[in-house]
């Protein structure tokens, strides 16, 4: 995945399209938005997804393996394994990790009237997390969709974004348009240093040389 | 001889109702955690983990004396502190289950505890914790059952089984290494369930595993010599021999130079540089929030202080002076592993790039997480009150005959 800082206006439409899409409690956000400096007199969102790192310490410590790598790099959950002792939320770099401290019950706000979630809601006890929306990526490839390029097969914040700051695909595949932007742009990651190798990309903010 | 024999309240039973008292209370507000989940604490994704961990990882601490003084008897031969062993042994299996007790409250689906030993993934310093506690809970089990056999109102009441726990005393060696092994292991690996997470800054270093070990080595003991010294002044049901208590002691002084010396290492190599987020975390523990714990309670009063006293022969020979050093150990490891859990987490994590001040934030346990950690640690003194009362798990001058049962496998026989 691929945010670009420039076009990000942080009105937090994918934090809410994500909540709808994954049932993600009011307390807990899989994807947050934050203020992040400024460039000229223009704020600087910084909106967080999990990062997907292809070192993810999460997997590395998951003593139960409920933190685990998909063949496609996705880092998933298994909420059915989860014993809920939450070392990989003090192992995680992003804090992109909740836990669900209680259970949550009765209709989602975030939810509108004329959908529902596409996943089931997570129970009490275990910790819950951003899958870049894994279950519209596979309905979409088994549809013959192509994620990134067909709106139902990818991540619902990415559909979501008015700007257009959010671009997904595949970076194995050098045509796919985050592969594109990363070969054309400068870019950056988080906290590259601790050699996470997180999977999102961000492009930074310029300031505006009119 | 009176016709009704009226029950008098003595000390001892007072001392089991309020523990009792206590104990309840705990498990009561075990079920509550249990029905309706960790939002009665005041733990938060920031601060994940807090009182109930540190006082599992002191009951493991604190259960270090059992693996030490088996593999001082068994493998290296010193058949004289096999009474002390037995204390120990004892007290390693009730500090393990209270370790497992805080851990099932601990984590979010108690019902799944028995994952972490279907699921497997050795990668996690936590899943080697989980299958070393377990197989060595198994060994403290087969090393204790010799003090379950001798008791006698097991052998009036089952002479059969008392005779069967009382023969696994003859594997008292192999089990001795084989939780010399697993204890080695998981006492260290605890510490490095905190230093290989890169995320905190402050706990990403090879010494932890050190230290913990070490700390261990000092706190497992002395608990074990405090609760010998308490015994023998409290009950007549329990017997001490002084010099072996001495000797023991001047042991745990010693290692306790050993600590200080890795600490002091560990510490000024933290000390140089600004390093984001240890820098903070490190300026927590010598001048923050943690700063009295850290150098009273860790440094000062757990560690310099008992060494003098539990080196200095003179200080160390006053036997009320020695119970409050070894007090002071056993306060100063539970301090340490406080500090570090806290010290990790109170500073928060950044991970935006332009953001170079770093956050704090806070954690003070809730009343429920002091109650059930009270529970906790009550039911763990209750067990141990019953141990010397009814098992006599504090007798220096019972062992001779089964002593010489023993084969010892690695030192020759004198």
């Amino acid at each position: 995945m691929v945010i670009d800082q420039q076009k990000c206006t942080g009105c937090g439409y994918c934090t809410l399209a994500c909540r709808a899409n994954n049932d993600v409690p009011p307390d807990i956000s899989w994807n947050r938005v934050i203020e992040a400096g400024k460039a000229g007199d223009k704020t600087v969102f910084l909106s967080r997804p999990c990062m997907h790192c292809e070192h993810a310490p999460c997997v590395e410590v998951c003593m139960v393996g409920a933190s685990y790598h998909r063949p496609d790099g996705i880092v998933m959950m298994d909420y059915d394994k989860c014993i809920g002792c939450r070392y990989c939320e003090v192992a995680c770099p992003y804090s992109v990790r909740a836990f669900n401290w209680e259970a949550f019950t009765g209709p989602n706000p975030a939810v509108p009237a004329w959908g529902e979630p596409e996943i089931e809601r997570r129970p009490r006890g275990v910790v819950e997390k951003c899958s870049f929306c894994s279950h519209r990526i596979d309905r979409g490839l088994t549809l013959g969709l192509k994620p990134g390029v067909d709106p139902s097969a990818t991540p619902a914040c990415v559909v979501a974004c008015p700007v257009g700051a959010r671009i997904f695909g595949d970076l194995n595949d050098p045509e796919s348009q985050v592969s594109q932007v990363l070969a054309a742009q400068p870019a950056y990651r988080l906290r590259e240093d601790l050699g996470t190798s997180p999977r999102v990309y961000y492009l930074p903010a310029r300031e505006e040389t009119a | 001889m009176s016709p009704q024999r009226r029950f008098v309240p003595r000390p001892f039973h007072l001392w089991l109702v309020f523990l009792a008292a206590v104990a309840a209370a705990g498990f009561a507000g075990m079920g509550y955690i249990f029905t309706h989940g960790l939002a009665a604490t005041n733990l938060t994704d920031l601060v994940p983990w807090g009182l109930w961990i540190t006082i599992d990882l002191s009951a493991i601490a604190m259960s270090a004396g059992a693996f030490l003084l088996c593999a001082a008897v068994y493998l290296l031969g010193l058949k004289r502190y096999q009474p002390v062993a037995r204390t120990a042994t004892f007290i390693g299996l009730v500090g393990y289950s209270m370790a497992v007790l805080t851990l099932l409250l601990d984590i979010g689906r108690p019902d799944r505890f028995w994952h972490a030993l279907v699921y497997w993934n050795p990668h996690s310093p936590l899943w080697e914790v989980t299958m070393c506690v377990t197989l060595y809970f198994t060994v403290l089990l087969l090393e204790t059952a010799p003090i379950f056999g001798h008791a006698a109102w097991m052998q009036r009441r089952f002479p059969a089984l008392a005779r069967r726990l009382g023969t696994i005393h003859h594997y008292a060696p192999y089990l001795a290494i084989v939780g010399l092994g697993l204890s080695m292991l998981h006492q260290s690996s605890l510490g490095a369930t905190y230093g290989i997470l890169k995320a905190r800054p402050i706990w990403y270093r090879p010494d932890l595993s050190v230290l913990f070990m070490v700390s261990a080595m000092a706190g497992g003991p002395a608990l074990t010599l405090l609760i010998s010294h308490l015994a023998g002044w409290l009950t007549p049901h329990a017997r001490v021999d002084r010099s072996l208590l001495d000797r023991l002691a001047n042991f745990v002084g010693w290692v306790l130079v050993g600590y200080l010396y890795f600490r002091f290492w560990d510490a000024l190599s933290m000390s140089y540089t600004y390093e984001p987020g240890r820098t903070e975390s490190l300026r927590l523990l010598t001048r923050g929030g943690l700063a009295f714990n850290f150098w009273a309670g860790e440094i000062l009063l757990g560690a310099v202080i008992p060494a003098v006293i539990l080196l200095v022969p003179r200080l160390r020979r006053h036997a009320l002076l020695q119970a409050v050093a070894l007090g002071m150990v056993v306060g100063g490891v539970v301090a340490y592993r406080w500090d570090v859990n806290m010290a990790g987490q109170l500073v928060v994590l950044t991970y935006l790039p332009q953001e170079i001040a770093t956050r704090y934030t806070q954690y003070m346990p809730s009343l429920i997480e002091f109650v059930t950690g009270a529970g906790v640690i009550a039911y763990g003194a209750l067990a141990i009150t019953l141990g010397v009362r009814y098992l006599h798990i504090v007798d220096h001058r019972q062992e001779e005959a089964v002593e010489a049962e023993t084969v010892s496998v690695l030192a020759p026989a004198d």
